[in-house]
């Protein structure tokens, strides 16, 4: 028999180590890990959510600005430069055809899982499953 | 009579949002991770924040656990590299090698007195140094799963065995040693 026979009898050793009690884990700790996971509550708002408001209240914001400082004459002519610039964007074939392919590689893009980070490298070596 | 899932149904369970099912694998391995860490650390707040931290990373990366791997060993690794990551930071932190023992103030032999043989066997795995508690502390969770227990510290297999039986040699003398000391 050598040291490395995983074969052998337990012996009382063996029997007294896999005989021993857990530690009791402090209280509320489950629920804090459930807390920090699977029962994590849902952010009021998502990222795309959030982009949208703070999108629009600059505009709100720089509607305010432009009303107080010069009028409407200076708004009534910005968006009519804007949609001037946009609708001649829009009525050029080269333009669409490249907003086009943005939004096909895009799509194509979104069409690929991505990965976890891996996290920081342990002191030691591990098992490449471990995140 | 409805079979309970397996870990791994569990896990896929999850990906597709089932919150219940992660609870349940948290339910059943929270205390087995709690006691791997609470091993390595000595310290009931470390062990606590690196068994959180355990499931927390585990979750966010629920993604890249193998299919047909034991979610067990995966678990068990990540709580392990988390131990060690603290206890390299308090190494760090201490400026110098910390000392094997959970306190050094007073001996495992001394604090054994009077305590029951469980007792005396905890504070003896205590007492041995870092690599064999957590080889020993393994044996403890996982048996004789010797491949799972090299997968989770990241060792040879061999390396796995010969700590191990390392480790009950000191585990041995220690309490060998604790008998002489209680008569």
């Amino acid at each position: 028999m050598t040291m490395h026979d995983a074969d052998r009898p337990l012996d009382s050793l063996d029997r007294a180590i896999l005989g021993l009690a857990l530690e009791e884990p402090p209280l509320g700790l489950r629920s804090s890990i459930l807390l920090a996971t699977a029962y994590r509550p849902a952010p009021p708002f998502s990222f795309l959510e959030l982009a949208l408001l703070g999108a629009l209240g600059a505009v709100a914001v720089w509607f305010a600005a432009l009303l107080v400082l010069g009028g409407g004459s200076l708004f009534v002519h910005t968006v009519t430069t804007i949609a001037a610039v946009a609708t001649a964007a829009l009525s050029n074939g080269a333009t669409l055809a490249w907003l086009a392919a943005g939004g096909a590689t895009a799509l194509w893009l979104s069409l690929f899982t991505v990965s976890q980070p891996v996290a920081h490298a342990s002191h030691r070596s591990g098992p490449r499953n471990v995140p | 009579m409805k079979a309970a899932p397996e870990d791994g149904d569990l896990v896929a369970m999850t990906l597709q949002g089932n919150s219940e099912a992660f609870a349940t694998l948290v339910e059943r391995y929270d205390r087995a991770v709690y006691h791997l860490s609470y091993r390595m650390l000595h310290n009931v707040e470390d062990a606590r924040d690196a068994t959180q931290e355990a499931f927390f990373k585990a979750f966010r990366s629920l993604r890249t656990f193998r299919a047909g791997a034991k979610f067990s060993t995966w678990i068990f690794a990540i709580s392990y590299h988390a131990c060690c990551d603290r206890l390299a930071r308090r190494k760090h932190d201490a400026g110098d090698e910390l000392p094997d023992r959970a306190d050094p103030a007073r001996g495992p032999e001394q604090q054994a007195i009077a305590l029951d043989e469980a007792s005396r066997l905890r504070r003896a795995i205590d007492a041995l140094p870092e690599k064999y508690r957590a080889v020993i502390t393994l044996f403890h969770l996982q048996g004789r799963q010797y491949e799972e227990i090299a997968s989770v510290l990241g060792l040879p297999l061999g390396t796995v065995k010969t700590h191990l039986f390392r480790a009950k040699e000191q585990l041995r003398r220690l309490l060998d040693g604790m008998e002489v000391t209680e008569s």
